[in-house]
């Protein structure tokens, strides 16, 4: 039951100066679901590209299925049976399911002719062995995220793999999905197909895992049970310090104080139904709910991107309407998206320039032009007051990292002075100390008089930073939580109740 | 709050200074590429500094040059635009069109001067509504902008043939080549009318905070809309400029021509358009309008200098196709190892 | 069924080719004669080939405006080589040596893009101007009418020939067999080979391919080949059914190949595109120029028709497209439980 099928040995991996991977050994045995966990930079994604044969190691040995390869190759990685499924799950948008599946087999036998029939047969084959019923000759961009995902599996399945990588694979599925996969993964653990699951949702670990190791900067620190591991010990090992709850802070809300924002009877139709809510100047306010629950919907309606179908808005009790991104930034509204890269930023252009983008319009000069000292001096005043690591404002912000590049985002946004700012999972993807930094900015923001509105699932996030929680389900709010009464046990166990992750109904056995 | 390590210092490569300073390195490369034909053609044959010749240059670089401005602005928002030709021929003819047919021919002959600046204004109109017509297709409609231009260009190209039934339209009052064929203390006007909008152009997209939102519209869309951006208003107005720049080579082209046709210049022109674009180094957010200038200027150098040096040649006139063709190609090669020296550093 | 097939852009097509020759019948019953397909076709069959040249680079998401100048200047350089040494045979001379002058330059495209990295359209801009001017100035800058006996009766070497009223006979050239010789070809490759399935996965998402194990390469150079040969014989088409030859022909019709293979459902970003939907979308654009003479509308006016229908022909998918896209942001709602 043990065999060992991958283990590496006192890796080592250098960029430059910068270590990636410090004397590293660990195994993964058949059938077993580890997962890997750590913050950015950890070494997470070195050492994957290092399984997959995509770099090699400076120093150490892998050793897969018993063969030393010093220096793997990715052919010789996916023949020994590693395969990792990528964001974009290696599949052709424009193929059918059928031929996406078949692929690798097609390549991997070089044939100069296409057999249509061998492909089709090859295809069922595989959807059957994970027992799920698409149609062979639908067309991938017509699939969901969750089907994908399932067919990026299957090709790994086709291919033979012993161990499937999975990076961050939960990211845009809804609560449901995930159990679905959940419930893959053990029915492949069952076949004796082991799985890597690379995840920074410690709920989830806990749920799946078998063993948890965990790394940081470059090192591995855990490698044990999961079951001697809780939340709060994961993200010790992590960040190295323990994330103090009881040292925040919260600032009171002025109880009579205006409405900042008030909505009543909001509708959006397949969006939400029936939402009233009021937001207080200096309140954070947490909107909380799984995938598929509306929450996301009515940030993106608040700001105008999907505008409601009925209800009302005001603000400092004036009504709004807010029909589309610019009326809900003349209203006041920012807003801080969850993909940064597509949404939030401008990639090749300066820091600067990606701060002041909302406000150039006051940044003239006494002709009319672009005041560039200003836009620097701007720039510069917001690098240093949201502490945003970088040398020089001038550099595209491409160069930051996830956590400086959300910084520079809520910069944007905090530059327009708004009254209400609208987070929507703002720390996705964001190292555990900018994390903190971020969270920190949030409450201090609050105290000086904004309403901000927090989108997320991250329950320990919510915790943090907001007054209030309020929890929506199928596009309703079903429930409202005040500093009092909050935790994060009961926000969990909430969210956890209809999602069915807990053991009995993911038909989880005992080992 | 966790303390912040200090980054080392990035060794900011002579290459990346380059790169973000005002002259990037397309621009020094274009500069030498166009001081060294420049200085090539006069070695071979001393009439090429001459002031005739060097007259004749900045007659017609012009026309392209200012197509070429044309064809910068959608560019650098991440589209094309292959309709700035008919756009112009358009323009030209129904400014023509109303100078000659539409107009009593003594209420034109008492006052042409009159005329002649109102028939020019409503050449600056076409150009704006044709323009303005492109922004709808590709902004409000969504439309790829390859595509919608193509349908453009058809659809101008088309009225243009239909109001003049094919023929070209000859006939107009002295005056109207005086732009055309004028020169200012020896400098031919239209030169200096495409230094002029060159200046403009970068005033428009570098110094003002309208340009200064075109180029992040043309960096990414989707977030310049979820910062607040209009960009369907950008768009518009990016494309309205855009066409009244064409209309006004056209102007250039009927005062010097003294005619205005409906297909002058055809693929080619838009060609030449295009590939000066690239040669500059125009990417989506990000462009130098002096690139722009100078690719402008190697093309004319080499127009002429060949028609100068292989004069007598049968077919001189298109060596320099061949050559500009070549020296793109050459161009390319150059940048990718150039590039390549980058990301190793 | 209906359903299905109604959702493919090649059924669209069909179905507007259709109406739009029963519009063209009731206005003009002279439309419905053999003799209007057959000028069609053979006014059509240059720019068959054209598109099927084409078809593949932009299923591969490249645009490519240098096909045109393969086409005419690898067959004006065979034809005033064969002229010079005297030649009077028949035409397959001429397809030998200009696929072979095709193929070497569609290679040059291929050489550029893959060594070098560098964007098809920006080396196709390159390669056509250079092209042109190449046979402007080193070959001739002049229209040759001098066809080689064996040449000169091709435009009307009919397979079938029927009586025209107003030309007195007109027929189905057996140029057609080329065009569906070329058609059944490019089918075949996009369908039944390795590396024709390999242009779609690179037009769908070029990254994966590479990840995937395709020679990406490989596949580019092999479909800029195909491109020159059949350019080339296009050309040669060209000049045996106009009877002349030149250097700058087809200059302008580069746009008006792309527009008919887009407008039979290549998507201009690659990943998608037919023979079926290529020969749809040109026959389309020449049954609406022909239409335009048929119909009575003066040759001045014919531009400003198709630039309309272009016009709306794009911006209806476009618009489409948008309902979707606002319908998207929602569906993730859809799965409430």
């Amino acid at each position: 039951m043990d065999e060992e099928i991958l283990r590496v040995e006192h890796v080592e991996k250098r960029f430059g100066g910068v270590v990636a991977l410090d004397d590293v050994s660990l195994s993964i045995h058949k059938g077993e679901i580890c997962c890997l966990v750590g913050e950015n930079g950890s070494g997470k994604s070195t050492l994957i590209k290092m399984i997959s044969g995509i770099y090699a190691p400076d120093k150490g040995d892998i050793f897969i299925n018993g063969n030393n390869y010093k220096k793997l190759t990715p052919i010789e990685s996916i023949h020994e049976g590693i395969q990792v499924i990528y964001q974009d799950f290696s599949l052709f948008p424009n193929l059918t399911i059928a031929e996406n599946v078949a692929i690798n087999e097609q390549l991997a036998e070089g044939a100069r002719l296409i057999d249509w029939k061998k492909i089709y047969k090859t295809a069922a084959s595989g959807l059957a062995r994970i027992n799920i019923s698409l149609p062979l000759d639908a067309v991938v961009s017509t699939l969901s995220t969750a089907e994908r995902q399932l067919i990026a599996i299957v090709k790994a399945l086709l291919a033979d793999a012993r161990i499937i990588v999975m990076d961050e694979p939960t990211t845009a599925l809804t609560q449901k999905e995930v159990n679905s996969l959940f419930k893959l993964i053990f029915d492949l653990k069952s076949q004796g197909i082991s799985t890597l699951f690379v995840s920074h949702k410690l709920d989830e670990v806990s749920a799946i895992s078998d063993r948890t190791i965990i790394f940081r900067n470059g090192q591995k620190v855990i490698d044990q049970n999961a079951k001697e591991l809780d939340v709060k010990k994961m993200e010790f090992y992590m960040t190295g310090h323990e994330i103090d709850d009881r040292a925040i802070q919260f600032t009171k809300v002025e109880e009579n104080a205006l409405p900042l924002l008030q909505v009543e009877n909001l509708n959006l139709a397949h969006g939400f139904f029936d939402i009233s809510f009021a937001l207080k100047p200096g309140e954070v306010l947490g909107i909380t709910g799984l995938l598929g629950s509306g929450r996301t919907e009515l940030a993106l309606a608040l700001f105008g991107e999907l505008p409601i179908d009925s209800g009302k808005i005001f603000i400092d009790v004036k009504e709004v309407f807010i029909k589309n991104i610019v009326d809900a930034v003349h209203a006041g509204i920012g807003f801080v998206p969850e993909d940064r890269v597509r949404e939030g930023l401008f990639l090749d252009h300066s820091i600067a320039n990606n701060i002041v983008v909302g406000i150039i319009d006051h940044l003239k000069d006494r002709f009319h032009f672009v005041d560039d000292k200003q836009k620097t001096k701007v720039g510069e005043e917001w690098i240093k007051r949201l502490e945003v690591k970088t040398p020089s404002g001038e550099l595209p912000v491409k160069n930051l990292s996830g956590g400086n590049q959300q910084k520079v985002v809520l910069a944007k946004w905090l530059a327009s002075d708004p009254k209400i700012l609208i987070l929507n999972s703002p720390t996705v993807g964001v190292d555990v100390g900018s994390k903190a930094e971020i969270h920190e900015l949030i409450r201090n923001l609050a105290k000086q008089g904004l309403g901000i509105l927090m989108i997320s699932d991250d329950i320990p996030e919510l915790t943090n930073t907001c007054h209030r929680v309020l929890l929506m389900r199928n596009g309703r709010i079903i429930d409202e939580y005040t500093q009092e009464n909050i935790s994060v046990k009961k926000l969990n166990s909430e969210l956890v109740k209809s999602t069915g992750l807990d053991d009995a109904s993911l038909g989880r056995k005992e080992k | 709050m966790a303390v912040n390590t200090r980054l080392p210092k990035p060794r900011i490569s002579l290459f990346s200074k380059l790169k973000s300073s005002k002259f990037s390195s397309q621009t020094w490369l274009l500069l030498i590429v166009s001081i060294g034909l420049f200085l090539f053609f006069a070695l071979k044959d001393p009439r090429f500094v001459a002031a005739p010749s060097l007259k004749s240059m900045g007659f017609q670089l012009p026309e392209i040059g200012i197509l070429s401005l044309a064809m910068l602005l959608p560019t650098i928002v991440g589209g094309i635009d292959l309709s700035v030709n008919s756009i112009s021929n358009l323009a030209a003819v129904l400014s023509g069109f109303f100078l000659v047919k539409l107009l009593p021919p003594d209420l034109l002959a008492a006052n042409p001067v009159l005329y002649i600046v109102l028939a020019l204004g409503l050449a600056l109109v076409v150009g704006a509504v044709c323009g303005l017509f492109n922004g709808l297709i590709v902004g409000l409609i969504d439309v790829p902008p390859i595509l919608a231009t193509l349908a453009t260009y058809t659809l101008f190209t088309g009225i243009a043939t239909g109001i003049t039934g094919g023929k070209t339209v000859t006939g107009f009052p002295d005056q109207v080549g005086s732009i055309g064929a004028g020169t200012l203390w020896g400098i031919p006007i239209p030169f200096i009318i495409f230094i002029v909008l060159t200046v403009l152009v970068y005033f428009l997209l570098y110094r003002t905070t309208y340009g200064f939102k075109v180029r992040m519209l043309g960096s990414n869309p989707t977030a310049a809309k979820f910062s607040g951006l209009k960009n369907n208003s950008i768009l518009l107005t990016l494309y309205m400029i855009s066409g009244i720049l064409s209309s006004i080579a056209g102007i250039l082209v009927m005062s010097r021509t003294m005619s205005a046709a409906y297909e002058y210049g055809t693929t080619t022109y838009v060609l030449l358009a295009i590939l000066i674009t690239v040669l500059a180094d125009i990417v989506p957010g990000f462009g130098s309008v002096f690139n722009i200038f100078i690719s402008v200027l190697i093309l004319q150098i080499l127009s002429t200098g060949f028609h100068m040096i292989l004069a007598g040649m049968q077919g001189s006139s298109f060596f320099k196709d061949f050559f500009w063709g070549i020296l793109m190609i050459f161009i390319f090669i150059l940048n990718f190892f150039l590039h390549r020296k980058e990301t190793q550093n | 069924m209906i359903q299905k097939l109604l959702r493919t852009n090649e059924f669209v097509v069909f179905l507007i080719l259709v109406a739009l020759c029963i519009v063209i019948g009731f206005i003009n019953p002279a439309f419905f004669s053999i003799s209007t397909l057959f000028d069609t076709l053979r006014g059509a069959t240059v720019y068959y080939i054209l598109a099927f040249a084409l078809l593949p680079v932009i299923i591969a998401g490249g645009v490519d405006m240098s096909f045109v100048a393969i086409a005419a200047v690898s067959t004006y350089a065979t034809h005033m080589f064969l002229i010079s040494i005297g030649f009077e045979g028949g035409i397959w001379i001429y397809f030998a040596i200009s696929c072979v002058i095709g193929g070497l330059m569609g290679l040059l495209n291929g050489f550029l893009v893959t060594r070098f990295k560098l964007p098809i359209f920006s080396v196709s801009l390159a390669t056509f101007t250079m092209w042109y001017g190449f046979a402007l100035f080193f070959i001739g800058s002049t229209m040759n009418f001098n066809l080689p006996n064996g040449a000169v009766g091709y435009y009307e070497n009919y397979l079938i020939t029927v009586a025209d009223p107003q030309v007195g006979k007109t027929g189905l050239n057996s140029s057609i067999l080329i065009v569906i010789l070329a058609g059944v070809f490019i089918w075949w490759f996009l369908k039944y080979t390795t590396i024709g399935r390999g242009v779609f996965a690179i037009g769908g998402n070029r990254e994966v391919a590479v990840r995937s194990g395709y020679n990406v390469k490989g596949i580019l150079l092999t479909i800029f080949l195909i491109m020159g040969v059949l350019s080339a014989a296009g050309g040669v088409l060209y000049g045996l059914l106009n009877r002349f030859f030149g250097p700058t022909v087809l200059q302008g019709n580069a746009l008006d190949v792309i527009a008919a293979v887009i407008l039979g459902g290549a998507s201009i970003n690659g990943g998608k595109g037919s023979v079926i939907g290529t020969l749809l979308g040109v026959t389309l654009i020449q049954v609406i120029n022909r239409a335009l003479i048929l119909c009575g509308i003066p040759a001045e006016w014919q531009k400003l028709v198709v630039g309309l229908i272009l016009v709306v022909f794009i911006s209806l998918p476009a618009l489409r497209a948008r309902k979707a896209n606002k319908m998207g942001h929602t569906t993730a709602m859809m799965e409430l439980e």
